[in-house]
């Protein structure tokens, strides 16, 4: 196509698109003129460049909708009518952008019809403005019109006489029949119409110069000067620099930026990873080599592609705004139809993301704001009885946090209506009434992200036809994002969509399967898990294995027979020594594989056509040793497991049944030296290593092993547990950070059992006896061991102290638990607000509280004043996925001591142990400011 | 992953630039295939092979050509014949098609022959079905039937889904 039509069309999509969104702005400001000056402003370009390009049907469409715009910027009122019509013209002038971009030729037919139409609103504004017509000329043509003419024509010489008399008719264009321009009354010929055309015209007159200057130079009348001639001579000739100065400020910002072509930039993308890819083997060949020489350019190499990685990413970076710009006219147009009032607001419009992912993200964010509108949004009638104001708002909001886009779209709507979506998960039998009936709410909201679920009561056009959700969960997925959902009954609904910054880069997990490797990105990796050790074992329930590992029961598979790999010929039963758990939407699985080998930023490239269908592959990459890899697809691994999308409910459950195994505890049931078996609670222990006896050295009176980089102290369980030859079971206990071993004879069981002591032990190290199905066993009293290891620390206090978790999420919650009880905590665990209020109450006091922002019922900071309120006077802690600057304000703004990211446990155990010292030195205090008074 | 371009690549491209109907004629297993000059990217020997589980299996895997990664295609196997070990080493002719990179694991390549439009002869009549889609055409040269490999079809895969 020819190069000038493509940058026209290019940029009237721009202008066609930043006009309409301006339009429904317009609708609601009537008051902008500045806003309507600029929307003539883009039409009247379109119509320009039309005219220039000889494409009469747009622009004579254009041509009308100006007009009509023109009288709106008359004064003429933006009555729904009116921008309605407009905004049917943009939508035609679009779809014949649309026709022209794919056949290279203007489409055939006209637009009498609309045109009609147009000229109709024009008719009505005019009859109902004529008389103030002539008044409200008067203003804009003293206000607006005295300097600029002047320095425009300046700044930009004509290179053609023809934009002269534009001053005189605006509306004559090179292929626009004269005819036009008389049916216009005279009135409206003000000067600002001048000044909008002539600034138009000062574009078209530019593009007129490179195209005459590029197509036929003999053509142009006189030579075009370049811009900084020009400038310079309007400087030097007239005073009134600083207009000048401002428009030619105007013309170098254009000159700072250049269209480029999309191919371009794939290609130089293209390019920059295999050079990434060329400069890891250049690494990985020299890696042995102490060759003083090379390795000084290399490093050099090395960070200048880091660099140039970086920046050609940045590139590819786009404002997430594109997505957000049709919003406006969505939300309006889905307002008229619906009969209601929705205000959008839009927030983080400049929050930058790549290109792709605009792309991608566009389909899901469009339905999910479609959504709000439609089902969240109540109609005006029933919002004021329900007392909320007539117009209902959807937010829409973008933000960097650490690595990932956030977007969050939320309405003050009615909220999902969770009766609705039990009876439909009923009818569709997802899940009965009794699994329901032990679900948190925020397990049955999820329901509606399963396929074929819609709530709608009537279908409309807008949404509701029962496919949406699933795809959108499904579309989030792919492309590594997850989708949150909360929603409080009567306030609102809020969509939250986690997304990666980019697809091309990822950091991955190189995993090796049955001989061959392959990359697992990182993103929907929870951890990778020891099956050697015997802590965690998988087990064959009913044909199925599956994995329990701490509190959750996961299915999982191994990724040699998922991907029907054929066995190496040496292969051993045993060789598939590590699961790696991984979690995609509400499922968490894991896979065995035979190891991990690497973590790599892999350069992620699409499978070839004859591939592609392999639903188990995303894409595959060429690692630093020059060999390929295919990448996992965790959804397509999620699916050949067989987890269905309608098992939606059930893995969540899973996991939240087996918090109400509450006061039975997982222990470790083993041997350690003579006398009866003795027990440790599983979360008491870290790792169980099995280690050589060589590698367990004596020093100073006490045994040591390498221990994770660093030396470990290891102390026996019991007086007359000995160093065997051989291999050695250690139990790696870290109660405050800080780990050591616990030498043991063997591991007897892992059992599930409550656990009462019931005679309190006078023997060194051990808490007291206890009886688990007729056996007698005793406990062992870690603190007894600490003390042996570290005889100058601090000693635990006699109490331990004592933490409310609330968290939703069921997986967090136990991850965290688990963790701080392996810290010594005591743990009393909440999934919702309600639950954490009830549990101040009935199992309080506690030392400290740690509360999810992000509650279903209730926000963290509310509950947070709510506890306060109702007499807690223990500090609390916010915890969110990533701890950013304004959640560790709102969390202050709350009166809680600070705010934690999940994932940071030792922030997270500074900050606990921190709150704790400081409430009791407080109530140390207290208690001396009582004694004294 | 070496790359050596055969002499008879070399010569090959050099008559193929005055010659648009040059044919390289390839052979396998005992049959000799004429496929044309300005298919062929590249004619090298592949490196190590990745297999791409749960595909078709004609494809042998996706090996590593000059950072670039290529789709490897046994044409033993696609023909429906005894397969070759495709390991680390195999002579591979580089073909795109369709934007897809291939590599099509071929047991010899031999000269370049031209071929003009009197050298065609109707399909010999009594062709197995499944062997005959991938001739797109029969040639008489110097007394014997070459048949011109179809290129199309042999990277069509749309059947072994």
């Amino acid at each position: 196509m020819d190069e000038m039509l493509m940058e026209f069309l290019a940029e009237s999509a721009e202008q066609i698109e930043a006009a309409s969104a301006q339009i429904v702005e317009f609708e609601r400001n009537p008051e902008d003129a500045a806003l309507i000056s600029s929307i003539f402003r883009l039409v009247h370009t379109i119509k320009g460049t039309c005219g220039f390009l000889g494409l009469e049907r747009l622009q004579r469409l254009t041509h009308h909708a100006e007009s009509l715009i023109g009288c709106l910027r008359e004064g003429a009122t933006a009555t729904p009518d009116v921008v309605s019509a407009i905004l049917t013209a943009v939508d035609q002038v679009k779809v014949l952008l649309g026709d022209l971009e794919e056949t290279g030729q203007e489409p055939d037919g006209d637009d009498s019809e609309m045109i009609a139409l147009l000229e109709r609103q024009v008719a009505i504004c005019q009859g109902g403005e004529a008389a103030d017509a002539a008044a409200s000329a008067e203003a804009p043509l003293v206000a607006e019109a005295e300097p600029e003419p002047v320095v425009d024509e300046v700044v930009e010489p004509e290179p053609e006489p023809e934009p002269e008399p534009v001053a005189a008719a605006p509306e004559e264009w090179p292929a626009e029949p004269a005819a036009e321009v008389v049916t216009r009354p005279a009135t409206q010929e003000s000067l600002d119409a001048l000044v909008a055309s002539l600034r138009a015209a000062k574009l078209d007159v530019r593009r007129e110069q490179a195209a005459a200057a590029k197509a036929e130079p003999a053509k142009a009348p006189e030579p075009a000067p370049t811009a900084p001639a020009a400038k310079g001579a309007s400087d030097a000739a007239h005073p009134a620099a600083a207009k000048a100065g401002e428009s030619g400020e105007g013309r170098a910002k254009g000159a700072d930026t250049i269209r480029i072509n999309l191919n371009t930039l794939e290609r130089i993308m293209n390019l920059v990873s295999e050079l990434v890819l060329t400069r890891n083997q250049l690494i990985e060949l020299t890696r042995h080599k102490e060759d003083e020489t090379l390795k000084s350019p290399l490093q050099r190499l090395s960070t200048m592609t880091t660099d140039l990685q970086d920046a050609v990413m940045r590139a590819r970076m786009q404002p997430v705004e594109r997505v957000f710009s049709n919003l406006p006219r969505m939300i309006r147009d889905l307002a008229n139809d619906l009969n209601k009032k929705i205000n959008l607001v839009t927030e983080g419009a400049d929050t930058e993301l790549d290109r792709q992912l605009i792309d991608l993200i566009r389909d899901p964010l469009t339905h999910l704001v479609r959504n709000c509108a439609d089902h969240g949004i109540e109609t005006p009638e029933e919002r004021l009885r329900v007392g909320k104001p007539a117009a209902g708002t959807v937010r829409v909001s973008a933000a960097h946090e650490a690595g990932q886009i956030t977007i969050e779209i939320a309405d003050d709507g009615r909220g999902l209506d969770i009766n609705k979506i039990k009876k439909k998960a009923i009818q569709l039998g997802v899940a009965s009434a009794q699994q329901l009936e032990r679900m948190s709410d925020e397990e049955i909201y999820r329901f509606i992200f399963a396929a074929g679920f819609s709530t709608a009561e009537k279908v409309t056009n807008v949404s509701g036809r029962g496919v949406g959700m699933d795809v959108v969960r499904e579309n989030i997925q792919a492309i590594g994002g997850s989708v949150a959902l909360t929603s409080t009954p009567g306030k609102g609904a809020k969509f939250a969509l986690k997304i990666p910054l980019t697809l091309a880069i990822a950091p991955a997990l190189i995993v090796e399967a049955s001989g061959q490797r392959f990359a697992l990105p990182q993103h929907s990796v929870v951890e990778a898990v020891g099956l050697n050790g015997g802590e965690h074992k998988i087990e064959l329930v009913q044909g199925s294995k599956i994995l329990q590992l701490r509190e959750a029961v996961l299915p999982i598979g191994s990724l040699a027979e998922l991907l029907h790999l054929a066995p190496p010929e040496n292969r051993t039963a045993e060789a598939e020594q590590l699961a790696v758990i991984m979690r995609v939407g509400a499922h968490a699985f894991g896979i065995t594989v035979d190891a991990v080998v690497d973590v790599q930023e892999i350069v992620v490239k699409p499978m070839g056509g004859s591939l592609s269908h392999l639903s188990s592959f995303s894409g595959h990459t060429i690692l630093g040793d020059g060999s390929v890899v295919l990448i996992l697809d965790p959804n397509g691994v999620c699916q050949a497991l067989g987890l269905e999308q309608s098992r939606e409910g059930s893995a969540a459950h899973v996991e939240s049944g087996s918090l109400r195994v509450g006061d039975r505890t997982r222990l470790v049931y083993f041997r350690a030296g003579t006398g009866v078996d003795k027990v440790l609670p599983l979360s008491n222990i870290a790792r169980i290593e099995t280690v050589s006896s060589e590698k367990i050295e004596f020093s100073n009176g006490m045994m040591l092993m390498q221990h994770q980089g660093r030396l470990m102290p290891i102390v026996s369980a019991a007086p007359d547990v000995m160093v065997k030859e051989g291999d050695n079971t250690v139990f790696v206990v870290s109660p405050d950070g800080e780990p050591f071993g616990l030498l043991i004879d063997a591991i007897v069981d892992i059992i599930e059992e409550k656990l009462d002591v019931e005679i309190a032990g006078d023997q060194p190290g051990i808490v007291g006896a206890a009886e688990i199905n007729g056996k007698v066993v005793e406990l062992l009293d870690i603190a007894h061991f600490i003390d042996i290891v570290r005889p100058q620390a601090e000693r635990p206090k006699d109490r331990k102290s004592r933490l409310l978790l609330i968290d939703d999420a069921a997986f967090f919650r136990d991850m965290l638990a688990s963790t701080l009880q392996a810290h010594g905590f005591e743990v009393v665990k909440a999934g919702t607000g309600a639950q954490g209020v009830s549990a101040v109450g009935h199992s309080g006091p506690f030392d400290a509280a740690l509360i999810d922002v992000e509650l279903p019922d209730v926000a963290g900071y509310e509950l947070a004043e709510r506890l306060r309120e109702a007499g807690a006077a223990f500090p609390m802690i916010a915890l969110a996925p990533y701890a950013t600057r304004e959640i560790q304000r709102a969390a202050a703004a709350a009166g809680m001591a600070g705010a934690v990211g999940k994932f940071q446990r030792n922030q997270l155990l500074d900050l606990i142990r921190a709150c704790i010292e400081q409430q009791n030195d407080m109530q140390d205090e207290d208690l001396f400011a009582g004694a004294a008074a | 992953m070496s790359y050596e371009p055969s002499k008879v690549l070399r010569d090959g491209l050099q008559t193929a630039g005055n010659a648009l109907d040059g044919y390289f004629s390839i052979k396998v297993a005992g049959d000799t295939f004429g496929l044309p000059v300005t298919q062929v990217q590249t004619i090298f020997r592949i490196g190590s092979v990745t297999p791409a589980p749960g595909g078709p299996a004609d494809i042998v895997g996706l090996v590593n050509l000059r950072g670039k990664i290529v789709t490897a295609v046994s044409l033993r196997r696609r023909l429906g014949l005894e397969p070759e070990a495709g390991g680390p080493g195999s002579l591979a002719i580089g073909i795109e098609h369709h934007k897809e990179a291939f590599a099509l694991l071929v047991d010899e390549v031999g000269d370049v022959l031209t071929l003009t439009p009197d050298n065609a002869i109707a399909p010999p009549p009594h062709i197995g079905r499944q062997r005959a889609k991938f001739a797109s055409g029969y040639n008489r040269v110097g007394g014997q039937i070459l048949p011109l490999l179809n290129v199309d079809a042999v990277f069509d895969f749309s059947d072994d889904k």
